[in-house]
Formats: C-alpha cells, sequence, structure tokens
C-alpha cells in the first residue's frame, strides 16, 4: 500500500511541483497518474523511487515511512519497485538476457540457474523469449519498451512505476505496451503517468487528475478529464 | 574474468591506460627490488670476508699481538678476529704455493708476518680499527679494502634512497592516474549506474565490477612486467656470470631466511614476483576504492 499524506514538494528556486497533496494506493491496484506537462505526475514517481524528498507532508510504502529522516531502508525500497521510462533506460552494451537478469542480480540472492528461470519468465511475459541473446541495438523502440518492461516486473517488484512508458511509441505498438500492462494488472500495484486519453478511457481505472502541483480530481473507473 | 575482458572491450583505450600505468610502475618496482637485493646481498658477501688484514713485524712477541687484539675486542665494535702465527702463515703459504717448489724453498716460517684477521660489526667501524692499528708500533701494514667498501656503502644507501623515493612517487603517480582513469570509466557507466541504483543495487554491488577489473589489471600488469624482467636478467646471464666470476654464491638474510640471490635462484624469483604483484593489486585496489568512494 502507498500513502501519501499532505505531500507539498517546492523545487529551490521556488516552484512548487505538488501542493498538499493526499491520497492512498491498494496493493495491485492499478492507478493512472494523468495531467499536463509539469502538473507533477514524474515528482510523484521520484518521490516514492526516493530520489527526490518532499519539503514537507509523508509517504509510506508498505507500511514503511520513506519521509522520515531515520529512513535506511532504501535497498529494500527499491527492489520492491519496478521503473519503466519514457525512454527506457536500457543497457546498450548488455542483451536482452543480460538487461533483465540485472534486475535480480542486484538482489544477491537468486543462483544463476534460478535468474535464467524468471528472466524467461518475463520474457514470455512480455513476448520476448526468443530475443534473449539480442542487443538493444537490433530492437525496435516497442520491443526496447518490452526489454525495460519484463525488467520492472522479474522477480518480487511488487509496485511498477510507469512514467509515460508509451510517451515514444507509434499507436500499434503502444496497444502492444498496453496488453502487457492488462496481463499484469491485479499481480502487482501499478502506478502508470500518461498523457494517453485513450489509453485511460479503456482501461476504466482509477485515475489521479493533477493540475499546478494539486491533485483536483480521484476517479474511481475515471476517464481521461483535464 | 568474462566481466573484466568485456570491460576492456568496451573501454580500451581507458584499460590500456590502466594496463600501462601498472605496467610501468610494476616494472621499475621489480628492478629497483632485485637491484636492491643484489647491492645488499654482496655487501653481505663483503662483509663476511676478512676485513682488515693487519701484518705485524716478524719478531713481534705474541703477547703485544694479543694485547692489541683484547683492546679491539672490547671496543664493542668488533665481530671477531682470527690470530694467525708464523707457523699458520706458513702453512697457508705452503698451500698456495704447492704447485711451486721455487717459492716454497726460497721461504721460511721466520720471516713470514704474523697476523690478525679482523671483521667488524659494521663496515662503518672499519676507517676507526684501521686507524688505531696504524698507530701501533708494531704493525707492519694494515690491508684494508676501504674503497670497495665504502663505494658499496655509498651505493648501496643511494640505492635505498633511490628505491623509497621512487617508490612513493610510483606509488602516488599510480594511484593519481588510476584514479582518473577510473573517473573516466564511471563518467562512461554512468547511465548503468544510475539504473543499477535505481533496481535496487547496493552500493558494493556497483562498485564490485571496478574492483574486480582493478585487481585482475594488477595481476596481469605484474605477469607482464615479471616476464619482461625475466627476458632481461637472462640476456645479461653471461655478463653477470663473468662479473660475479669468484663468487661463488650471494644471499640475504631477511627475518632469519637464509635466501639465495646468485646464480638466479628460482625461490628469490617467486617473492619477487609475489612482493610485486601484491604491491600491485594493493596500489590497483586502493586507487579504484578511493575513486568508486568520490564518484559513484
Amino acid at each position: 500500500m502507498i500513502i501519501f499524506e499532505n505531500i507539498t514538494k517546492k523545487f529551490p528556486l521556488g516552484n512548487v511541483a505538488l501542493d498538499n497533496i493526499s491520497f492512498s494506493i491498494e496493493d495491485n491496484e492499478f492507478v493512472f497518474l494523468v495531467g499536463p506537462s509539469g502538473a507533477g505526475k514524474t515528482t510523484i514517481i521520484k518521490l516514492i523511487l526516493k530520489e527526490i524528498e518532499p519539503t514537507s507532508g509523508s509517504i509510506l510504502v508498505d507500511d514503511l515511512d520513506i519521509t522520515n529522516k531515520n529512513f535506511s531502508k532504501i535497498l529494500t525500497l527499491r527492489r520492491s519497485l519496478g521503473v519503466i521510462f519514457q525512454d527506457f533506460k536500457i543497457i546498450y552494451e548488455k542483451n536482452v538476457f543480460e538487461n533483465i537478469a540485472l534486475s535480480l542480480l542486484v538482489l544477491e540472492k537468486y543462483s544463476s540457474s534460478q535468474i535464467k528461470e524468471k528472466v524467461r519468465e518475463a520474457l514470455t511475459v512480455v513476448g520476448l523469449k526468443d530475443k534473449e541473446k539480442v542487443f538493444p541495438i537490433q530492437l525496435s523502440a516497442g520491443e526496447l519498451q518490452r526489454v525495460a518492461i519484463a525488467r520492472a516486473i522479474a522477480g518480487e517488484r511488487k509496485i511498477i512505476l510507469a512514467d509515460e512508458p508509451t510517451g515514444n511509441l507509434d499507436p500499434k505498438t503502444t496497444w502492444e505496451i498496453m496488453k502487457i500492462f492488462k496481463k499484469i494488472d491485479k499481480e502487482k500495484t501499478i502506478i502508470f503517468a500518461t498523457h494517453n486519453a485513450d489509453i485511460v478511457n479503456s482501461f476504466q481505472k482509477r485515475v489521479l487528475v493533477l493540475r499546478d502541483g494539486k491533485l483536483i480530481k480521484d476517479l474511481r473507473k475515471g476517464k481521461y478529464e483535464l | 574474468m568474462k566481466n573484466f575482458f568485456i570491460s576492456i572491450k568496451r573501454t580500451p583505450f581507458q584499460s590500456a591506460a590502466s594496463f600501462l600505468v601498472l605496467f610501468f610502475s610494476l616494472f621499475l618496482t621489480l628492478f629497483l627490488f632485485i637491484t636492491l637485493a643484489f647491492s645488499e646481498s654482496l655487501l653481505s658477501y663483503i662483509e663476511t670476508r676478512p676485513q682488515i688484514t693487519v701484518y705485524f713485524q716478524p719478531k713481534t712477541n705474541e703477547n703485544e699481538i694479543f694485547k692489541i687484539r683484547d683492546e679491539l675486542n672490547n671496543s664493542g665494535k668488533i665481530l671477531s678476529i682470527k690470530y694467525i702465527n708464523q707457523k699458520q702463515a706458513f702453512e697457508i703459504y705452503k698451500q698456495m704455493n704447492k704447485d711451486n717448489p721455487l717459492l716454497l724453498e726460497m721461504v721460511s716460517a721466520d720471516i713470514l708476518p704474523p697476523s690478525l684477521e679482523i671483521y667488524a660489526k659494521k663496515p662503518i667501524f672499519l676507517p676507526q680499527i684501521a686507524e688505531y692499528l696504524k698507530k701501533q708500533a708494531s704493525v707492519d701494514e694494515v690491508q684494508f679494502q676501504k674503497d670497495i667498501l665504502d663505494r658499496l656503502l655509498t651505493l648501496t644507501s643511494i640505492l635505498r634512497k633511490i628505491s623509497l623515493t621512487f617508490f612513493i612517487y610510483l606509488f602516488l603517480m599510480t594511484t593519481t592516474v588510476l584514479i582518473a582513469i577510473t573517473h573516466f570509466k564511471i563518467a562512461l557507466k554512468k547511465e548503468e549506474i544510475e539504473i543499477l541504483n535505481l533496481l535496487g543495487a547496493s552500493y558494493s554491488y556497483i562498485r564490485r565490477p571496478f574492483l574486480k577489473e582493478a585487481f585482475f589489471m594488477a595481476i596481469f600488469a605484474s605477469i607482464f612486467a615479471f616476464s619482461i624482467i625475466l627476458a632481461i636478467l637472462f640476456y645479461f646471464h653471461p655478463f653477470l656470470n663473468s662479473y660475479l666470476q669468484g663468487i661463488s654464491s650471494l644471499s640475504l638474510n631477511i627475518l632469519n631466511l637464509n635466501l639465495l640471490i646468485w646464480p638466479i635462484n628460482w625461490s628469490f624469483l617467486s617473492i619477487t614476483f609475489l612482493i610485486t604483484s601484491l604491491f600491485g593489486v594493493l596500489v590497483s585496489l586502493f586507487s579504484t576504492f578511493l575513486a568508486t568512494k568520490k564518484y559513484l
């Protein structure tokens, strides 16, 4: 469960990215974050990742108060999160298998046979079973994003943070990617930041609407409304 | 090991720079170490030879010689003194000239001088002892290889100082260059490190490949430097053989362990290789440790 309580984030130059927002997300819930550029979608994702700190308020992720000054379990936190970015963030010197395996290797608890098994499971989910030895340079944008999704879902990552994952993709590829999200829906908590009204409208999931750092709507089975 | 070669492939120039700087430092370290070991063992060898031989006038009373011997023994500067009387001197003479009966016929024991063979505790005492002996009325001649010892002492002392200065310089130079190279490598892997951080990789996990690479680089550089030194050593072996003619063996006493240096001894070379590798690994790991601590 993720709980935001009265979160405000001001940047040093004074611009307010988030202004006293509160919400909670249940386990295995699918939530869209929508809003125009600069509304605060990416700031929410960065706060959950603990890449940045809020100016005030508290954030709880699976009962861990990650805003506590004495919080020391950043590795535990990040190991429970799978992150997907618009620009994929794939390592081009590693092949598909190695890119996904990285997500498990950093946990330092799986044997190589377990890693092989889990990587192949993830590759099956994203439909890249036959491309494990291929290098990213040989893949299309849609395939690269599938690799990023496979990396995010491999292992025991319970929360998936997707920051405009279809932003660089054409409509056809976007829907192929969304099919993968449909597959993993209800298995993991998914926070999906997007501009794409079609996706939001077709999924009929919870929608948090942000504008100028404020949470202006929290819609159950919502539609894209600004 | 596989990751080590992949990293070399990904950053060939940085890896080549790391290797060359380590090779250069380790080659010089080996060269200095072996030269120092040779000069130290040569000094030890010369110290085991009679350092001062003092010849008395043939008719000198033995008691007078013993008095001088006792005074020297009481000075605290003497390791040992051997007295050779006229009879013993004649026996030595006979032994040395056994193939030349004419020389044996011409010499008798009473014309040979009695002598003392003196070994000092430290070579620096030798000039003082020689000076003392020259002042004695019964002394005919003092043989003292002052020049050779002085030169060797000076050479060893200079070598020690040069080696120490060089070690410090090499350590600083290698560390600085390796830190800069590791910084480059970290910059090249910036995105990968960012991804690893987001995936929850521990600091030690991110640092480990850099340290592993540093370790293997040092080992390979040590092996290469050692091979070159071996080739040089064997190339100059005939020259060394003729230069050290008459010296059957040279050895060093380190921590009560008598280590044979010459003729070329594999135990000494193995120890040299181990010390150099250890130095290389320490420098390489230390630099990488500092660089990753600062830039990761």
